[in-house]
């Protein structure tokens, strides 16, 4: 069987970077940087009536290619899917024609409130057959491929059966869905918990893999936290060359979304992803 | 593991989020912790736990300080942040976005029996959120506007534009919010009855004070009451149908050129 990328044609493409309005000028006016070729938008953002969002986002949609990224999905709760959130995401990855879409392996939503976090599943034979259904669906309601990321965690269930590669390839191949693999997430989650990185990446179906993030984390002392608030750390690098050098050429994102610097150090940090990139590909 | 017991650890971490307070040492939280996680080499289980619950509060308490920059200066940050805690707590998050978080704050401030003054800066600075974000409408058609028949104006309805947002205060608020957004020194008003509109034009949002009577118009209109019928009432309630009369037309032109009237439906 052909591989998740080539059955559903999802393109390299190349280096990209989250669109936050603090650089709208930057990218709508100044046409961005040439070591950025994508966005990636938070899909929640513009799941809105009108205004200054959507305006920008049609500005930025009629230049890059745009992947919507969700944060609320919360494919994992035991409550229902929102089916009002699904219309939303349905409509903007309408607008937006995406090669994917994205949230994470996670639930937002418990006892009818939505917490707003990316909280971590056991990683259980049960968890996988709540979670399977529930991708599917999502997937066959929005047509388009759909892709999830591993989260930082920091905590792990005494109930978890499996490692975290193990489980998230399982839900994968079973839901026939894709991955994006945050290597800082991999990086943060193997020393909070104390597990091999290296084989996480190794253990992960490369031809699932759509996408991959980096991002900087904060040492808070007994545990990293996955802040989005600086530069790519030199050992998360080297995760990421050791990640795309398996998965092969596929998109590539810098997420920065807290102390967002300017664009010109953005796009410097985009340049960098590059450099690994073309280091571990052949 | 079964989807009840999925359910059952989900249910705990909202419990556990809900938390303003540190549970890492709080009654049964540790051995609640220590049946659920495994702890790591720096942290406990009931620890890792409350990595989730601060941020939870972190990111909750951010949320609502952008959305009510000129509310947290004016109370100051401890305040702000017990505000927060017992808005939670009478109005925890149930939609998916957090752009809805604060929709709820002001008329909780107000039940809580809150100073006015409190409420109505709540209050403005939430008509800015819901202006920031909403339909976009075209410009009224002048055009449109100059075939309708001169006898279809009575019954036509005056379609305004998505983002206006009409506030009573008790205090002329939108002057702190802009004073807070200027950087000089936030001036606390005195108690003043205050009609405000908060709209948005080419993306910017504005704030405008209202004479009562445009005002009462404006809300007529906004509810649905078709133009004659609104002026009518509106003279029938103030006594002062002359002034409707003669103003109403200035006020039809002024509100158009601001972008707040999109249309004109004469279809009924």
């Amino acid at each position: 069987m052909n591989s998740f990328r080539t059955r559903h044609g999802i393109p390299d493409l190349g280096v990209g970077v989250g669109f936050r309005p603090k650089h709208t000028h930057d990218v709508l006016d100044g046409g961005g940087s040439p070591h950025v070729s994508w966005y990636e938008v938070i899909s929640e953002n513009f799941m809105v009536a009108g205004g200054r969002p959507m305006d920008n986002l049609a500005r930025l949609r009629e230049r890059f290619t745009v992947v919507p990224h969700g944060v609320t999905m919360s494919i994992g709760a035991v409550e229902k899917l929102d089916t009002d959130y699904l219309a939303r995401l349905k409509k903007l990855v309408r607008t937006l024609d995406p090669p994917y879409f994205t949230d994470h392996v996670c639930f937002c939503k418990a006892s009818g409130l939505d917490l707003h976090d990316l909280l971590p599943m056991p990683y259980t034979k049960e968890a996988i057959e709540h979670l399977v259904p529930r991708i599917k669906r999502v997937q066959d309601t929005i047509e388009k491929p759909f892709a999830l990321e591993n989260v930082s965690s920091y905590l792990s269930y005494r109930s978890s059966e499996m490692p975290e590669h193990e489980f998230i390839a399982e839900i994968a191949e079973r839901a026939d869905c894709g991955i994006l693999l945050d290597v800082n997430n991999v990086f943060v989650s193997a020393f909070n918990h104390g597990f091999d990185a290296e084989r996480f990446i190794d253990g992960i179906p490369k031809d699932r893999v759509v996408q991959i993030h980096v991002a900087g984390h904060t040492d808070k002392g007994a545990y990293l936290l996955d802040t989005h608030s600086d530069h790519v750390r030199d050992e998360v690098w080297a995760l990421y060359e050791r990640a795309i050098r398996l998965t092969g050429p596929v998109a590539t994102l810098i997420e920065w979304d807290d102390l967002i610097p300017t664009f010109n150090v953005l796009a410097d940090e985009a340049a960098r992803a590059k450099k690994h990139r073309d280091a571990a590909l052949p | 593991m079964t989807t009840k017991n999925l359910g059952d650890l989900q249910a705990m971490f909202a419990e556990a989020l809900a938390s303003p307070k540190s549970i890492a040492r709080e009654g049964e939280w540790p051995t609640r912790g220590e049946a659920s996680f495994t702890g790591s080499a720096r942290l406990s289980p009931i620890e890792q736990l409350d990595v989730y619950r601060e941020q939870f509060w972190l990111r909750h308490v951010a949320c609502l300080a952008e959305d009510f920059p000129t509310l947290q200066a004016f109370v100051g940050e401890a305040r702000f942040e017990a505000i927060v805690a017992g808005y939670l707590a009478a109005h925890p998050p149930v939609h998916f976005m957090l752009r809805h978080l604060g929709s709820d704050l002001a008329r909780f401030l107000e039940a809580s029996n809150d100073e006015s003054l409190v409420v109505d800066i709540a209050r403005v600075e939430w008509a800015f959120v819901e202006a920031f974000d909403a339909a976009d409408a075209p410009p009224l058609d002048a055009r449109a506007v100059a075939e309708i028949p001169e006898d279809a104006w009575s019954t036509a309805r005056i379609i305004l534009h998505p983002s206006l947002q009409r506030l009573r205060l008790a205090h002329p608020t939108h002057t702190m919010r802009a004073q807070h957004r200027e950087k000089v020194p936030v001036v606390r008003p005195e108690e003043a009855a205050t009609r405000v509109v908060v709209y948005r034009r080419d993306f910017l949002l504005y704030a405008e004070e209202m004479e009562a009577l445009p005002f009462d118009m404006l809300e007529r209109l906004a509810g649905g009451q078709p133009l004659g019928e609104a002026g009518d009432a509106l003279a029938d309630a103030t006594g002062r149908r002359e002034e409707v009369e003669s103003r109403i037309g200035e006020w039809f032109t002024r509100w158009s050129a601001l972008g707040w009237i999109t249309r004109v439906d004469v279809s009924v």
